[in-house]
């Protein structure tokens, strides 16, 4: 993992954050440009699980692989799933619901850094 | 913040809207967590710990369950996810009680160790929420299962999840 990539990863996870608790504060649900927002975040985070990859053949670079591409695929699988989730629903614990993953999202990819720099 | 949306009516009783959207998201990413961290152990290091790792699947499975039955959320659902649910309030209490006393009975931690602490208390206070929310939620005027879910078009307007005011 690169710290740029981390760094743009976790700030996309908190406005995407940020955004959906706006709409939480209007009383109003998740809209289609959110999903599309969130869908953006999951390209980052594949992105970086790419680098990672990469990261971890060319350079060898020592990581507990199981525990790492567990973690990979929590944080992929959460957003998708808690977009459709929340889209479904039309009052404002949808957007709740969107915050939390997003949120979600970005604490994994944080322990993310913590289990590549750990081992 | 009463009149949300058009149709709350009828899903005031539903286990998966309203608040129940958020509680079921947060049981979800608890059962992911859990998953993860069960199929790693076993996969890893299954002989360390037994005890603490079938533990650990067992709360996965049940965390998996609670999720499901709370989103879903018909009259067997709702009976699942008060006994999944109860056993969640159970698990972590009687685990986290026994991990506070003697350390290492289970030989590695769980889950539900120093009730729930590696997970922000979340396995801790999530049952608890969810119970309240079952009762919440739970069909009028029958006792306990059926309620044939079709029937609550009660008058009762909107407020899924208002906050103080007790529904009876």
């Amino acid at each position: 993992m690169v710290l740029p990539l981390l760094i743009v990863v976790l700030l996309a996870c908190a406005a995407l954050a940020g955004w959906a608790l706006w709409f939480v504060v209007q009383d109003r649900a998740v809209i289609l440009k959110q999903l599309i927002g969130a869908a953006v975040v999951e390209a980052l985070v594949v992105v970086q699980a790419v680098v990672a990859g990469v990261l971890m053949v060319t350079r060898d670079h020592p990581v507990d692989g199981p525990l790492f591409w567990g973690y990979v695929a929590t944080a992929l699988v959460v957003l998708p799933v808690a977009a459709i989730w929340a889209f479904a629903e039309r009052t404002k614990w949808s957007s709740v619901v969107l915050a939390v993953a997003a949120l979600t999202v970005g604490f994994l990819d944080w322990r993310l850094w913590q289990i590549w720099g750990a081992a | 913040m009463s009149g949300t949306d058009p149709a709350p009516a009828a899903g005031a009783r539903r286990t998966g809207s309203g608040f129940g959207r958020l509680l079921v998201t947060v049981y979800g990413i608890l059962a992911f967590a859990a998953i993860g961290r069960s199929s790693y152990e076993l996969a890893t290091k299954f002989s360390e710990a037994p005890v603490a790792y079938s533990l650990s699947t067992l709360s996965a499975v049940v965390y998996v369950l609670a999720t499901v039955a709370l989103a879903k959320g018909g009259p067997r659902w709702r009976v699942v996810a008060w006994v999944t649910v109860g056993f969640e309030a159970v698990g972590v209490l009687a685990v986290g009680a026994a991990s506070a006393v003697s350390p290492d009975v289970f030989g590695e931690t769980t889950v539900w160790s120093g009730f729930g602490q590696g997970y922000g208390y979340v396995p801790l206070v999530l049952p608890f929420v969810g119970l309240w929310w079952l009762w919440r939620t739970r069909p009028r005027g029958t006792s306990g299962d059926d309620g044939a879910a079709a029937a609550p078009a009660t008058p009762e307007p909107t407020e899924p999840a208002a906050p103080d005011p007790e529904v009876r």
